[in-house]
């Protein structure tokens, strides 16, 4: 298949004189750690040496920005970023990829055959081994709360989750966990009783375990969190046994996209069974496919964690979640119940932390 | 003269014969076409009498092979079959004449004689009808062998006579003949007439009037 | 002449073909706005559906309506379609509350969705789309200002079910259609079972079989087949006088041939040259009789016989008198006679008639006063042209008719009341047939110089007939 679509894309630049092939560029605008998808981008250039990639690694919410970039707008955009990205193309900002791959990708894992969520990742708990000496680790939801309820003070300063006002990934669990119980916020009040801290990314709070600064991370990307572990001994990963959701990295065509056909070409790619093979097999991202064989599969991963994986169902439910107002009143919320417990002897760091929550949409 | 009968009834047959040899004439009867059809390639006639209903096929078939050879020969066509159609498609195929059986056979020899008339002009150019004769190419008419001094009118109008002799000469030729198409009076024709059967007078032959149809010049005795 | 054009079925099927075309065309229009129409209000009462779940999640805080968007009005907005979706709340000012997309709500709009909800299209960003709009008057504590709530999607969705649904409406219109094509065979075959009985019967009769018609037929055929039962009549009825006229003319023909045979023996037995003489000037003129009298009844029989097709044509009178008394002025029998024609007008005469039938017609009124007057009567022949009518008359000076007689002059076989003369009285009869067949009309009078004159008044052609 590569090589058919190579031969097209040498026809197609046969076809077209002005455009010089060899300096074909594609701008790919990414919310994805560029060691993580080294491999992946190894494995597009080795198929397609014509196509010169330009893999530019953002945040979330930078990369959210360059979408509407009207100057120079880029050629396919991925992000972890859930709603955002599902905003993006509501506006019509994505165009449809027309190609056997596409139609053949699983319907819960695409919306309107434009953006297409290429990974399976699930959200993990993790601690450290220290943890265990106090208490029993958790194993649920309820657990946690248990946990966090019955070894406050032990546990204080020692919880680290991430910030739902500076990682749209955080805001987007958050929220997905807020919709499967109202119990969920009796675990924020909780967290916010223990003085949790609030990071930006999962790396930090990896980081933080390793150093000995936290005992227990909620909500991690499990993909960075798992291969975290088995460089790092001290950490162990818990996948939630009442439930555990997951997130996808979801892709699409910009609309304007200057290098339509190399768009299109990385995209297949990604979708097709040898990139979801990479996928799979070199980097710690979960394929989607089930047609590959890899270590991190979501076959593999639904083998061994059972029916409790809940993937964020990629539809226009999403888009509630950067409902401006949605997002203020549970910015609000979050704030105070985060406060709630906390309140007679108000903690010193928190506050400061959560002044940082921006109003305003994040766009 | 030769005439050739073609008739398969016997009895009208023998009568044909016996009636016409009298006048001079040689008659060969057929009873088939086939034989007449030879008989007419063969041999001169000077008259042929055809019976259209023959048991081996339409006698009309005969005459029209007979007139695409541009055999002249004058046919006298006798049949039972009266209807009108037959009698003009024999005339169109170029019959002379038409005889509806039955027929008297002083009709019959009255007809022969005429056409055997026509026939003799057609050979010598010369008319001749009782004591009359008239000579087309000189235009001397005579009685009695005595030549008849005539004006040019009354010489035309003998000569028009003449050619219908036994039969009714219809007036329009006549009046076209000596007058021209112009238009003229309708007592000019009877004037030459009266001149005419003055000097006929005496001479077995008269003119008889028929009143709006034309005259006929004929026989006394008859 | 049966001309054989198309099949009853071929002719059904393709007015079956025709209408249902048409039908087909206006059924398919009327079968692609229902569909158009079912999808519209399916995918229309999604979007009422979502805007009351928005409408649900709208409350007031401090004077101010504040709405936390439903996840599941999102989802009915999109449908299983994936349709794009639009949603805004605004406030009585018209200022956004919460919305996600910068689609401008007119405000016509607004003033519209103010008394009732509203439906419309809109074209946003090149994509048509549906857009919803409602007023919700709310209850607070402080204020009691009505909020809008809009909602709207892309098209997808309502543009595939039409598509669904006009398919299944083709589908069933194309089924309907073979069904009601091979119901059609099937009832044409039962409809024309009838006809197909009549044919066999018609088959089967001899050919002498005039007897009317035993069958059963449905209405529609009533007539034909009365038609046929009359047409049956009719023959037989022609038959019938056929066989009463042959019964007739051989009786007829009997007559004077028994004369013959009886002359002819006498003769034979006797040894007198003057007898033998004597009998064969009977034999002779009794000979002409009946040669007369066959061919009468062949123009008898031929104008009994059905009326050939077209066979009448334009006809100039003056010369077909003109013919017919030149011909019969050269005959042998009127030689003792004087016949001639009176002064003629000079234009042509047009009738509409057959030449045979009217030179017949002539011909037998000229034997009739050859044989009814003594040698040397003047018969006349001439034109007299009326408005209406082209009149032909034939005059004699002869002795006439009584006008008891005259009355029964036409009748066959009836020789106005002489005996004394030659003939069968077929004559005028022959001439009745003829006239009356040229729809024209006869009259018989006593000519001013006391002989008998017959006059035939014969219809004009018109001047566009004659053009």
């Amino acid at each position: 298949m590569p090589i058919r679509r190579v031969a097209l894309v040498w026809f197609l630049g046969a076809l077209i004189p002005c455009l010089a092939w060899a300096d074909n560029p594609l701008v790919v605008e990414a919310a994805l750690d560029r060691e993580v998808a080294a491999p992946l981008l190894d494995a597009f250039e080795e198929a397609h040496p014509h196509i010169q990639l330009n893999f530019r690694d953002r945040s979330t919410l930078e990369v959210d920005a360059r979408v509407a970039d009207e100057e120079s707008p880029p050629d396919v955009v991925i992000s972890s970023a859930m709603p955002w990205q599902m905003a993006r193309v509501n506006e019509d900002y994505a165009q449809r990829l027309e190609s056997p791959e596409a139609r053949a990708w699983p319907e819960w894992a695409k919306w309107r055959d434009e953006v297409f969520g290429f990974t399976f990742e699930p959200i993990v708990m993790a601690y450290r081994l220290d943890l265990s000496r106090y208490v029993m680790p958790p194993k649920t939801h309820a657990d946690l709360h248990t946990l966090l309820t019955q070894h406050r003070e032990t546990l204080r300063d020692k919880v680290t989750t991430y910030s739902p006002s500076r990682s749209g990934v955080g805001y987007t669990l958050f929220q997905q966990d807020a919709r499967y119980t109202t119990r969920f916020w009796d675990l924020v009040a909780a967290m916010g009783a223990t003085d949790t801290n609030l990071e930006a990314n999962t790396r930090s709070m990896l980081e933080g375990l390793s150093e000995g600064r936290y005992w227990l991370g909620y909500n991690l990307l499990g993909s960075y969190a798992m291969v975290w572990a088995q460089s790092h001994p001290e950490v162990f990963v818990q996948v939630p046994q009442d439930y555990s959701l997951v997130m996808m990295r979801m892709a699409f065509i910009h609309r304007d996209a200057p290098h339509p056909g190399a768009a299109r070409a990385f995209l297949d790619f990604l979708l097709g069974r040898e990139g979801q093979r990479v996928i799979a097999g070199e980097t710690p991202l979960f394929s989607v496919r089930s047609d590959v064989m890899g270590p991190y599969t979501a076959q593999r991963l639904r083998d061994q964690v059972g029916e409790r994986l809940y993937p964020i169902p990629l539809n226009a439910s999403l888009l509630a979640f950067v409902d401006p107002s949605r997002r203020a009143a549970f910015m609000e919320r979050w704030q105070r119940e985060f406060q709630r417990l906390s309140q007679p002897e108000p903690s010193q760091g928190e506050p400061s932390a959560e002044s940082h929550i921006d109003k305003g949409p994040q766009r | 003269m030769r005439l050739l009968v073609i008739e398969d009834d016997p009895l009208i047959a023998r009568s044909l014969d016996q009636a016409l040899t009298p006048l001079g004439n040689i008659v060969e009867v057929f009873t088939h076409h086939a034989q007449a059809r030879e008989a007419l390639q063969s041999g001169h006639f000077d008259l042929v009498l055809l019976d259209l209903g023959l048991p081996d096929g339409n006698g009309l078939t005969l005459l029209a092979e007979l007139r695409q050879r541009g055999d002249t020969t004058p046919v006298l066509i006798l049949t039972a079959r009266d209807g009108i159609d037959d009698r003009v498609e024999g005339l169109d195929l170029g019959a002379d004449d038409y005889l509806a059986k039955p027929f008297s056979l002083a009709e019959l020899e009255a007809r022969v004689r005429a056409l055997l008339r026509r026939s003799q002009q057609r050979v010598d150019n010369r008319l001749a009808f009782g004591a009359l004769t008239f000579d087309a190419t000189s235009g001397v008419a005579t009685l009695y062998e005595q030549v008849l001094d005539l004006p040019r009118r009354e010489l035309l109008l003998l000569e028009g006579l003449m050619l219908h002799a036994g039969s009714i000469t219809p007036r329009e030729a006549l009046e076209n003949r000596l007058f021209g198409y112009g238009d003229v009076g309708p007592n000019a024709l009877e004037v030459y007439i009266s001149r005419l059967r003055k000097r006929l007078e005496g001479s077995g032959l008269r003119i008889r009037t028929f009143r709006g149809l034309g005259y006929r010049l004929e026989e006394v005795s008859s | 002449m049966i001309e054989v054009e198309g099949t009853l079925k071929s002719r059904l099927a393709i007015w079956l073909l025709a209408t249902v075309s048409a039908l087909g065309v206006l059924l398919l229009a009327e079968a692609y706005f229902s569909s158009q129409r079912a999808a519209e209000r399916a995918y229309d009462s999604q979007l009422e559906a979502a805007a009351l779940t928005i409408a649900e999640a709208v409350q007031w805080e401090a004077g101010q309506p504040v709405v936390e968007i439903p996840s599941a009005a999102l989802q009915i907005l999109a449908t299983r379609h994936q349709e794009r979706v639009f949603y805004a709340v605004l406030d009585a000012d018209g200022q956004t509350v919460s919305g996600n997309l910068d689609l401008d709500i007119a405000p016509e709009w607004r003033r519209r969705a103010s008394s009732q909800p509203i439906w419309l299209n809109d074209a946003y960003h090149g994509t048509q789309w549906r857009l919803y709009g409602r007023e919700l008057d709310s209850a607070g504590w402080e204020t009691q200002d009505p909020v809008q709530i809009w909602v709207g999607h892309t098209m997808t969705g309502r543009e595939s079910l039409t598509e669904v649904l006009f398919e299944h409406a083709v589908t069933r219109f194309v089924i309907m259609v073979l069904l009601a094509g091979v119901l059609m065979l099937l009832a044409m075959r039962v409809a024309l079972a009838p006809l197909r009985r009549l044919r066999q019967q018609l088959r089967r009769r001899d050919a002498d079989d005039m007897q009317p018609l035993d069958t059963r037929v449905p209405e529609e055929m009533r007539e034909m087949a009365e038609t046929l039962d009359s047409l049956f009549t009719r023959q037989r009825q022609g038959r019938e006088a056929l066989l009463r006229f042959t019964a007739d003319a051989s009786h007829q023909l009997k007559t004077p041939l028994a004369g013959l045979q009886t002359t002819s023996e006498l003769a034979l037995k006797s040894d007198s040259p003057d007898a033998w003489r004597q009998a064969l000037v009977e034999v002779h003129g009794s000979a002409e009789r009946t040669s007369r009298l066959a061919s009468q009844l062949l123009s008898m029989a031929r104008l009994r016989h059905a009326v050939e097709a077209n066979a009448t044509a334009r006809i100039d009178a003056l010369a077909l008198l003109h013919e017919t008394a030149f011909d019969w002025a050269q005959r042998d029998a009127a030689q003792a006679h004087d016949i001639g024609l009176a002064s003629l007008p000079a234009s042509p005469q047009y009738i509409q008639g057959e030449a045979w039938a009217l030179r017949e017609l002539l011909g037998n009124l000229i034997d009739n006063a050859l044989r009814y007057t003594p040698p040397g009567s003047v018969i006349t022949l001439g034109v007299v042209s009326h408005a209406q009518t082209l009149e032909l008359y034939i005059e004699d000076d002869g002795p006439g008719v009584s006008p008891e007689v005259m009355a029964h002059l036409h009748h066959p076989f009836e020789r106005g009341g002489r005996q004394d003369t030659e003939g069968s009285g077929l004559g005028l009869a022959i001439v009745d047939s003829i006239v009356r067949r040229h729809e024209a009309r006869m009259q018989v009078e006593s000519a001013e110089k006391g002989g008998l004159r017959v006059r035939l008044f014969f219809p004009y052609l018109t001047q566009h007939e004659q053009g």
